[in-house]
């Protein structure tokens, strides 16, 4: 599902560049589901902006569902992110002025997969009954996470990506979120690339990384 | 240290540090436009804007003002009385060395002359010594000691001229005018005074000498008590008794009389400064929006609520200065490009002249400085008024700004009604030009609170009707009604704009259309006749086939009302007479045709302005006494700045003897040679080239002078638009950067370009399309406040309002291409920023 051969990422600083990712190598097989775990500033976030085609490399290659990002323009970089992929963030990203049916609704119908079979199912499994006319403000943080987690999942994606998806939430919330994250990801058959700092959420996952020096290195998982 | 001094040492170190404190946060807040360099601008633009076009309109005002009461002092125009020669063979050189020998230094000479081009193009000159002007234009005026008189006055000698007349004429400076007799004029110096109007202007001793004229054409005499009058009488008399001393009926109160013009204009100004002032509303509001967390964390550090206060009103003090710098700088660039226009119309209205030389005037400085600062405090008040009501922990967790319009936009609406009926409780009260413009601003503030609840209601009702299908349209539909909030103000700026537009559009095309008409009527005559030379009798007595009609019309002026009243006699008996339409008659109206001595036809300035009614009787003094008449009719008298009444001829001239040839009105036959006829016979009975006017080029001349005449509303209209489209771009700008972390996850989810388009510009063109609206009725309310109320308070004329669509129409284009271009720039903006913005995804709040 994804692959990255020999990706190297600088940033200019004031004081000199610094290397993010130097010549940083994974694969994610399809089906799978990972967990990136580092240090604050090693570099996790902007791996999952490559990967999502939010940023380019300055050098390397990324392989997504098959194609390579050296073929990509910015064109097909949006229709991937469109049809085939999803991101998830800490900070839920709603759109305040759409009710909650609305918001989890908003990428399937983006990308005309909107199946509405699998969305009640959704909502059933999110738990977010009763909700669905609601606007984002009056949701708990918990609850617009679930939302978010929704609409990533509702268009069937072939990746998700997620960045610290319960770093806002308490820990019982997290799990909570969490279990039912991965519950759906394996349902849908999509791969999950997830960043975060918790050894213990990262445990959810079938496989765990560390991004340390630029370099990736896998520490467990079967 | 001395134990009496340490309490006070200790105190300045109180002071020291609260001011150190002071100074910190002061900095700390102004960080923010360092590093938000287009806040910064837009604050300054709207300061810069609004300050600039009114400082341009005070300029010109007190620059009108100062030439006013200059113009009361020289040249003779202003002059309370005048010595003439009762033959009209005009006033030896001699009498009048003798009458300044006799002591009358206030006595000076004037020479008056039309003088013919060798290319037959007509000027007049006029000439004066300015040696024996009154002390204080001859020694303090720096007019003249610019213009170097003594250059004037010794030979080879200047000839001034202003430029428009150089240009007409086709002279350049230093070049000498040849004059149709074979002289030629001294060198030209394109300089003029502003009592100097469209005339040539000469030193007197020059101008007998180049001329070859031995006396002059009359003398002015400044001031007079009744007891010099009575001597300067018995010394002419004495000195030769075919001069006589005339006072001068003609005087003209300029400033009094082009007072309501200078309100029009500061009105205008302010509206301006309005539009500009929601631009610095808006700069002000995201300022403080985009600094709410910067505000908390200094409170939470342990900034007191009064220090924030006193460093934001600091910073307040410093914009207002920097704003007020520039925006008098611009506007006093502006003024210069006003001038003219502003000069045109109380040219062409009152016959005031203005001239080019403008200068900023300490009190303009500081009303422009008060006026700014009183503009940011108003802007800043009610967001710092929120800020210091609530708590620390209130404002870290306040709630968007979208989530809080609702209850905004119901306060606006319950303020707009207020303001509402306020006017119209003002209205029935209406009695002055100032209140007329305050009903006219609560007005259009009325309308402007009016406008965010309509496009909200608007965007809500097309929500509730979409089918759920359309979900692209109820996104965009919520979207906008979330950034209301953030574009009302301009909305409500651009609102303001296309009213005061649209209002004034139709004020100026009623009173073109109802001139137009009024001009086909009273320009009913073929040709019109006015001559010094020409002898009437010789050519009435025997006219030819090509007159059909003739209509010959005396008159003079009075003082009456303090006012200078022209008296015209009209002949009862030709066409134009008889179907002379008239605003308001009584029964009486009649008897005016039928010759009845005691009534009278009063134009509508002495109506509105004098407060006549029909059926009052008039006192008009002839000749040492009063003769009553009662008014009958008024009739329409546009453009004229004087009361006017009309009488039978022969009314006239039984009652004033001085009454003169006021023009004649020649009707031709329809013979294909029948003007080159008239020609002929005018010029044998004496009359000269350029003494006869065809009809169409009268009403040509006319309406040009109208277009000129109002040509400076468009000018100070167009301005306050750009300045409309100027508040548009600021908060659309201000809203693509706020906002760019959204956009980027819409983009991230993969939301299209043309599907962005839809969202933001959909409700953005609602907006516009409600904003044209509105403004269509309430523009009509204003033209019709203009014409039926402040038009008739401020110069005396009635005409109906013509209601055409066409202006709103061209409104609405003009709109669409400033909205079009101002998105166009923030769309752009967008784009360039967008792949930043995606880097950066996830790391800020939605």
């Amino acid at each position: 599902m994804l692959r990255l051969n020999q990706v190297v990422k600088q940033f200019a600083q004031p004081d000199g560049d610094v290397t993010v990712l130097n010549g940083a190598n994974f694969h994610l097989p399809v089906g799978r589901s990972a967990a990136l775990l580092g240090e604050s500033g090693s570099g996790k976030s902007t791996l999952l902006h490559l990967i999502a085609g939010l940023d380019t490399p300055d050098s390397g290659d990324l392989t997504i569902d098959g194609r390579s990002s050296l073929t990509l323009h910015t064109n097909d970089w949006n229709r991937l992110r469109r049809d085939r992929l999803s991101l998830i963030f800490q900070q839920y990203h709603l759109v305040p002025t759409l009710t909650v049916l609305d918001n989890l609704q908003l990428q399937a119908r983006l990308s005309h997969r909107l199946d509405t079979a699998f969305r009640d199912h959704l909502i059933d499994r999110l738990g977010l009954d009763g909700l669905t006319r609601r606007l984002p403000h009056q949701l708990s943080g918990g609850q617009q996470q679930r939302v978010a987690i929704a609409r990533a999942l509702l268009h069937r994606p072939a990746l998700v990506l997620a960045d610290e998806p319960t770093g806002n939430l308490d820990e019982d919330t997290s799990e909570r979120v969490m279990g039912v994250l991965v519950d759906l990801v394996r349902e849908t058959g999509s791969s999950l690339l997830m960043v975060t700092h918790s050894a213990h959420m990262a445990g959810f996952l079938d496989e765990q990384w560390r991004l340390q020096h630029g370099q990736l290195r896998r520490l467990s998982g079967a | 240290m001395a134990p009496a001094t340490w309490p006070v040492t200790s105190a300045v170190r109180r002071v020291k540090a609260g001011f150190a404190r002071l100074l910190r946060v002061l900095l700390t807040l102004l960080s923010h436009y360092r590093r938000h360099p287009l806040q910064t601008m837009f604050l300054l633009t709207g300061l810069v804007t609004g300050v600039a076009l009114w400082s341009a309109v005070q300029v010109i005002n007190a620059h009108a003002r100062a030439s006013y009461a200059e113009a009361d002092q020289v040249l003779g125009a202003q002059a309370s009385h005048w010595v003439r020669a009762r033959q009209g063979q005009g006033i030896s050189v001699d009498d009048y060395v003798q009458l300044r020998r006799q002591g009358w230094r206030s006595v000076y000479p004037i020479l008056e002359q039309r003088l013919t081009t060798a290319e037959q193009g007509v000027i007049s000159l006029i000439a004066t010594d300015l040696l024996v002007l009154p002390a204080d234009a001859a020694t303090g005026d720096s007019g003249l000691a610019e213009g170097g008189w003594l250059q004037l006055a010794t030979p080879p000698f200047e000839v001034w001229l202003p430029e428009t007349l150089a240009q007409q004429l086709g002279v350049e400076s230093g070049e000498r005018l040849q004059l149709s007799s074979g002289r030629e004029l001294p060198p030209a110096r394109l300089f003029s005074r502003e009592q100097q109007g469209l005339r040539a202007f000469m030193d007197i001793g020059a101008a007998l000498t180049v001329l070859d004229q031995s006396r002059l054409s009359y003398l002015v005499v400044a001031e007079l008590t009744v007891e010099d009058e009575a001597r300067l009488n018995a010394d002419l008399a004495e000195l030769n008794p075919d001069l006589a001393l005339v006072a001068n009926q003609q005087r003209l109160d300029l400033n009094e009389l082009t007072q309501s013009l200078h309100t029009q204009l500061s009105a205008m100004s302010l509206l301006s400064f309005a539009v500009g002032l929601f631009i610095v509303f808006n700069a002000v509001r995201f300022a403080l929006t985009s600094r709410r967390h910067t505000l908390t964390t200094l409170r939470e550090l342990g900034v007191s609520q009064r220090l924030l206060l006193a460093a934001i009103a600091l910073e307040t003090l410093v914009m207002s200065l920097v704003g007020t710098a520039g925006g008098l700088a611009l506007g006093y660039g502006l003024s210069l490009l006003l001038l003219p226009s502003v000069a045109a119309t109380l040219q062409n209205l009152y016959g005031a002249v203005l001239d080019h030389n403008l200068l900023l005037q300490p009190q303009t400085l500081i009303q422009a400085w008060l006026l700014t600062l009183a503009g940011l405090l108003l802007a800043l008040a009610w967001p710092l008024w929120r800020l210091a009501r609530q708590s620390i922990q209130s404002q870290r967790d306040e709630p968007a700004d979208w989530q809080q319009d609702a209850r905004a936009r119901r306060r606006l609406l319950g303020f707009s009604m207020i303001l509402a009926v306020l006017a119209v409780l003002l209205y029935f009260r209406l009695n002055s030009i100032v209140m007329g413009f305050t009903v006219l601003a609560l007005i259009l503030f009325a309308g402007a609170g009016l406008l965010p609840w309509s496009v909200a209601l608007v965007l809500q009702g097309i929500q509730r009707v979409l089918p759920a299908s359309a979900w692209r349209l109820n996104w965009a539909c919520g979207d906008g009604l979330a950034q209301l909030g953030t574009l009302r103000t301009a909305l409500m700026a651009l609102l303001l704009a296309l009213t005061a537009n649209f209002g004034v559009d139709s004020l100026v095309d009623s009173f073109r259309t109802s001139l137009s008409d009024w001009l086909q009527q009273r320009l009913a005559a073929d040709l019109f006749v006015q001559s010094d030379t020409l002898d009437i009798d010789a050519l009435l007595a025997e006219p030819g086939d090509w007159l059909v009609e003739s209509h010959r019309r005396n008159g003079l002026t009075v003082r009456w009302q303090d006012r200078p009243t022209q008296i015209r006699g009209l002949n009862t008996e030709t066409s134009d007479t008889r179907a002379l339409p008239l605003a308001a008659e009584s029964d009486r109206a009649s008897d005016w045709f039928d010759g009845a001595p005691d009534v009278i036809f009063a134009n509508e300035q002495a109506r509105y302005l004098a407060g006549i009614e029909l059926g009052d009787r008039v006192q008009l003094p002839v000749e040492g006494q009063t003769v009553s008449f009662e008014v009958v009719g008024f009739y329409h008298d546009y453009g004229n700045p004087t009361y006017q009444f009309y009488l039978p001829h022969e009314r006239v001239e039984a009652l004033w003897s001085t009454a003169g040839e006021q023009g004649l009105g020649l009707w031709l036959s329809d013979d294909a040679d029948a003007l080159a006829r008239a020609e002929a016979a005018l010029t044998r009975a004496g009359a000269r080239p350029g003494d006869w006017t065809r009809r169409d080029d009268v009403l040509a001349i006319s309406l040009r002078v109208f277009d000129r005449t109002f040509a400076m509303t468009a000018a100070i209209n167009a301005l306050t638009f750009t300045v409309a489209g100027i508040a548009l771009l600021a908060s659309l700008l201000a809203i693509h950067q706020q906002r760019l972390p959204s956009y980027a996850h819409w983009r991230s989810m993969g939301v299209s370009g043309p599907e962005w388009l839809l969202i933001v510009g959909l409700p953005l063109g609602i907006g516009l399309l409600v904003t044209w609206l509105l403004s269509i009725p309430l523009g009509t309310l204003l033209a019709g406040l203009l014409i039926y109320d402040l038009n008739v308070l401020s110069f005396g004329w009635t005409m109906p309002l013509i209601w055409r669509f066409e202006p709103a129409l061209t409104l609405f284009w003009l709109t669409l291409a400033v909205a079009g271009f101002t998105f166009a720039i923030s769309a752009l903006q967008v784009r360039l920023r967008l792949p930043q913005a995606l880097k950066h995804l996830g790391e800020d709040a939605a």
